[in-house]
Order: C-alpha cells, then sequence, then structure tokens
C-alpha cells in the first residue's frame, strides 16, 4: 500500500524561492527511507508539506491514500496524530518529567488516564527509559532526550514516523543506538522517513535513499549510499 | 501564572476606577450646582390675590417645576432682617420696600430659560403683575456649557484610560504567550486542536483579569473606606456636599467595581484570543 504518496509536487515561497520542483515520489507502506542532500535541498520543506505546516503550491501529496492538498485545517491535528516526529532540538517541555513529555501526546487526544498510564510506561521501556521516567528533560544527555522523543512520536502506533536530522547533536555512539531503534520501529511495521546528512549512518544501513538538489530529485536508490 | 499580567491588570483598573469615580463626582458636584439655580420672580406690591393665586397654580401645573414657594413681603422681610442681624441697615429701612416672589424650583435647571420666558408677553414685557424675574442669567449660560464641555471631556479621558489599560494588558498577555511558544508549538506537533491549545489560555487571560479587576476593586474600596472616615464630616459641614463616591457613600461606586472586574475579565479573555492567533495560524 502506498503510504506517502508525491504527485508534481511544487513549492514556491513568498520570496520566490523554489523549494521543491516537480517532486514525483511514492513510499510504501513498511519502507525505510534516507532523505539526504545539503541544506536548502528541500528536505525540510518535504517534511513540513508532510505534515500540513505548509501548503504545495502544486501538486498532489497522498497520505494513507487520502489526498492532504486541501485538507481543512480543522482534519490537521488528526493527521499530525498519525505522523510522529523528531526533530534535531527534540522540543520537549523543559517543564515536565519525561513521562508528562511523552504522556501529553495521549492527553491532546483524550485518552483516559489509566490508558495513558499503560501506554507509556510500555514506550518508556521500549526506548530504555522506563527507569528514569520522573527526570526532567535537562537531567538527560542528547541521546536519552532523542529517545524520549521517540517515544512521544511513537506512544500513539502511529503509521509514519518522520525524523528531520534526529542525530544532529548526537555523537556517533549515541546516533548508532537511536538508528538502531529506529530500526526496530521500523520493523514492526512503521513507514519511516530520515531527512539527514550524515553518511556513515545512510551508508551503514544500505536502505533507499531519496537524493535532493536544489529541490529536485536526483536520485532514487533501493539500498543506496549516501553520495553517488 | 502571570504575576505580571495580574499587577498589570490591577494597576491600569485602578487608575481607570479611580478616575471613572472623580469624573461621577464633579459631574454631580455640578449638577447639585445646577440646582441651586433657582428662579425668582418678583411681584408687583399692587398685584391682586385673585392673580396671585391664578399665577401659583399655573406655575404649579408646569411640568418643568419641581417647586414653588410663595415669599409674602412680610417673610421676604423677615428673612432680610435675619440675614442682617446686627446690621446698621436695618435702621435704614423704612416700612417693607420688599417685593413678594414665587421662588420656583426646577426638575431640570437647564429648562430656566424657557421658563422664564413665560413671564413675558409679545412685546417683551413682563406680564401683568410681575416687576422682575430673576436667575442668573450670564451665569447659568456659562455654568450649562462648562457642564458640557466636562461632560464631554471626562468622557473622552476615560475612554483614552480604558483603551491604555487594554494596550498595556493585553502586551502584558502577549508576552506572557510568547514566552510560551514552545508549549504552543509541542502541541500542534502533537496534534492538539486549536481549542484544546486555546482553552487553558482564554481561562488563564480571564483568571488574570479577573484577579487583577478585584485587587483594583478591593484597594479602590480600602482607600474609600479610609477617605470616607476622615472626610466625609468634614466635606459635609463646610460645603453641604453630601453623596460623594469617592467617599464610598454612593450607588455609582458598585457599578464602577462591577464594571471594573467585567473590564478586567474581557480584556483578559480577548487579549489571550487575540494574542494567540498568530501561533494558531497554519
Amino acid at each position: 500500500m502506498n503510504m506517502i504518496e508525491f504527485r508534481n509536487v511544487n513549492k514556491i515561497y513568498d520570496n520566490n524561492s523554489i523549494a521543491l520542483r516537480d517532486i514525483n515520489l511514492v513510499i510504501k507502506k513498511g519502507e525505510f527511507v534516507f532523505l539526504v542532500g545539503p541544506s536548502g535541498s528541500g528536505k525540510s520543506t518535504f517534511i513540513k508539506l508532510l505534515i500540513k505546516e505548509t501548503s504545495t503550491t502544486s501538486g498532489t501529496i497522498f497520505v494513507a491514500g487520502r489526498n492532504i492538498s486541501n485538507l481543512k485545517s480543522s482534519r490537521i491535528p488528526q493527521l499530525r496524530r498519525n505522523i510522529g516526529c523528531i526533530f534535531q532540538d527534540y522540543k520537549l517541555l523543559s517543564d515536565r518529567t519525561i513521562f508528562e513529555n511523552v504522556a501529553f501526546a495521549l492527553e491532546v487526544i483524550g485518552k483516559p488516564n489509566y490508558i495513558i498510564k499503560t501506554q507509556v510506561s510500555q514506550i518508556l521501556k521500549l526506548v530504555g527509559l522506563y527507569a528514569r521516567m520522573n527526570a526532567y528533560p535537562h537531567q538527560l544527555s542528547g541521546g536519552e532526550q532523542q529517545r524520549v522523543c521517540i517515544a512521544r512520536a511513537f506512544v500513539n502506533r502511529p503509521p509514519i514516523l518522520l525524523a528531520d536530522e534526529p542525530t544532529g547533536n548526537l555523537d556517533p555512539a549515541t546516533s548508532e543506538g537511536i538508528m538502531k531503534l529506529l530500526s526496530r520501529i521500523n520493523l514492526i511495521g512503521t513507514t519511516v522517513v530520515m531527512a539527514t546528512h550524515e553518511r556513515s549512518i545512510v551508508n551503514a544501513m544500505r536502505r533507499r535513499v531519496v537524493e535532493l538538489e536544489d529541490g529536485v530529485i536526483v536520485r532514487d536508490q533501493a539500498r543506496g549510499v549516501y553520495g553517488s | 501564572m502571570g504575576f505580571t499580567a495580574i499587577t498589570t491588570v490591577a494597576i491600569t483598573l485602578f487608575i481607570v476606577g479611580i478616575f471613572s469615580i472623580i469624573v461621577f463626582d464633579v459631574q454631580s458636584l455640578l449638577k447639585s450646582v445646577e440646582k441651586q439655580v433657582e428662579l425668582s420672580v418678583y411681584l408687583k406690591d399692587n398685584i391682586s390675590e385673585d392673580l396671585k393665586s391664578y399665577l401659583e397654580n399655573e406655575i404649579k401645573s408646569w411640568p418643568e417645576v419641581e417647586k414653588v414657594q410663595f415669599i409674602s413681603k412680610d417673610q421676604a422681610l423677615e428673612r432680610f432682617k435675619a440675614q442682617n442681624e446686627g446690621s446698621d441697615i436695618l435702621k435704614e429701612i423704612q416700612g417693607n420696600p420688599l417685593p413678594a416672589s414665587f421662588e420656583i424650583e426646577l426638575k431640570d435647571p437647564q429648562k430656566v430659560e424657557q421658563v422664564a420666558l413665560r413671564f413675558v408677553d409679545k412685546d417683551g414685557n413682563n406680564i401683568e403683575g410681575v416687576d422682575e424675574v430673576i436667575y442668573g442669567k450670564n451665569y447659568v449660560r456659562k455654568l450649562f456649557s462648562i457642564t458640557a464641555v466636562v461632560g464631554t471631556i471626562t468622557l473622552l479621558i476615560i475612554i483614552v484610560l480604558v483603551l491604555a489599560a487594554t494596550v498595556l494588558i493585553f502586551n502584558t498577555i502577549r508576552l506572557s504567550i510568547y514566552a510560551r511558544r514552545r508549549e504552543i508549538e509541542v502541541m500542534k506537533l502533537v496534534g492538539a486542536t486549536n481549542w484544546y491549545i486555546r482553552a487553558p489560555f482564554l481561562f488563564e487571560g480571564f483568571f488574570e483579569g479577573f484577579i487583577g479587576g478585584g485587587i483594583a476593586v478591593a484597594i479602590l474600596y480600602f482607600i474609600n473606606k479610609f477617605l470616607f472616615i476622615k472626610g466625609e464630616s468634614l466635606l459635609v459641614e463646610t460645603m453641604r456636599i453630601k453623596n460623594l463616591a469617592l467617599l464610598g457613600s454612593n450607588n455609582i461606586i458598585i457599578i464602577v467595581y462591577a464594571g471594573m472586574i467585567i473590564l478586567g475579565s474581557l480584556i483578559g479573555i480577548f487579549s489571550s484570543g487575540f494574542a494567540l492567533r498568530r501561533y494558531l495560524r497554519t
């Protein structure tokens, strides 16, 4: 099944800068895709379009078979609940424990407390942070914080996980740990799309590589490496 | 939770409140001065009893008239003697040169000229039996134009103060929402609906406005009590002024108190809602 589909997508920002040009791409359910390219190549725009933080200038985007190009604003929250996101800068709430941070994703969709407790505990175990559930983000290392983000992004078992440079602030060893986690999540059946410019990670994993350059897809290779 | 916001609300609303009260008091002072404008109709000595009764009944029947009192020549003389007790002038008087009069009090002092004209015929002469009509013409015109101008100015000042309060409160709330922008961003990211994000902020804005208004009212209340204890007897004796809102003995003050709390709450809610808009747009 096609999980993500871009058809003739163009994105031009207000100042006439072309971010994406004529993008055609299909990502099937369960795939693990690396989105590579230098800064400004359009990786971030790609992700923003997927979570409807911005709209296409032309072309259509399908997520799980649904056309999200003309999605009503009121339906955007629902889209985002089905796409877990993690970022380079974590975006955790500093005044809440990591348990509360992860629970937050379930609170906003109105899950009852007893379910929240169970699900959050489960996911924290999965990422290996159950013992530290009452710690605050600043008390954790970078790698641990990113695990919390992964936990939050995945606690609701969304079909898609988007990662925008998740290992950007981490050392190689810690990055490896994160990538292992993402692999496991992908093995369960989650479609993972990861934007990155870390050669070593891409080369080590040999997954599908989609390379962007100046807003255009210049390479789409199964089991690819970073540079062509 | 927005200590700055609550303080800002309290201070600005306190200023609005105290000014409103001063304004109301100035207005009512002016009104009571207006009320003291009386119309005196001096009668000729040779006026017949019939004509006097007729005039009295006529005047009583006019809708503008609050009260009319007939002062006879004798009564006028007694009054004069009492007011000028011990003065040499009493020795100079022979007989009773003072006229009888009607002292007319009007419901709306601003109608005095209208009523005064009724004692004048088409040719501009006073009607039969009436010697003079006195009401401090120039003084009255000036007074009424003053009260009108003061009324407008004070209303404008209150509007400006309320606007200033709104701007100050809005900015304070906007700053606090800016400080929470990360939280809002995360909420949007995990798929919270706009209303889920808005609701706590709206409530907080309302709460801050409500509490801030309440504090301003409390301060005002204590000031009133203090002034009431110290000042009322003084003012009442020397200036015969009663019922000043500033002293807390007026119904107006309840309206001002309620107004401050309501205004604070409304500004709080709307400021929150409005300041959030830029963060909730997609």
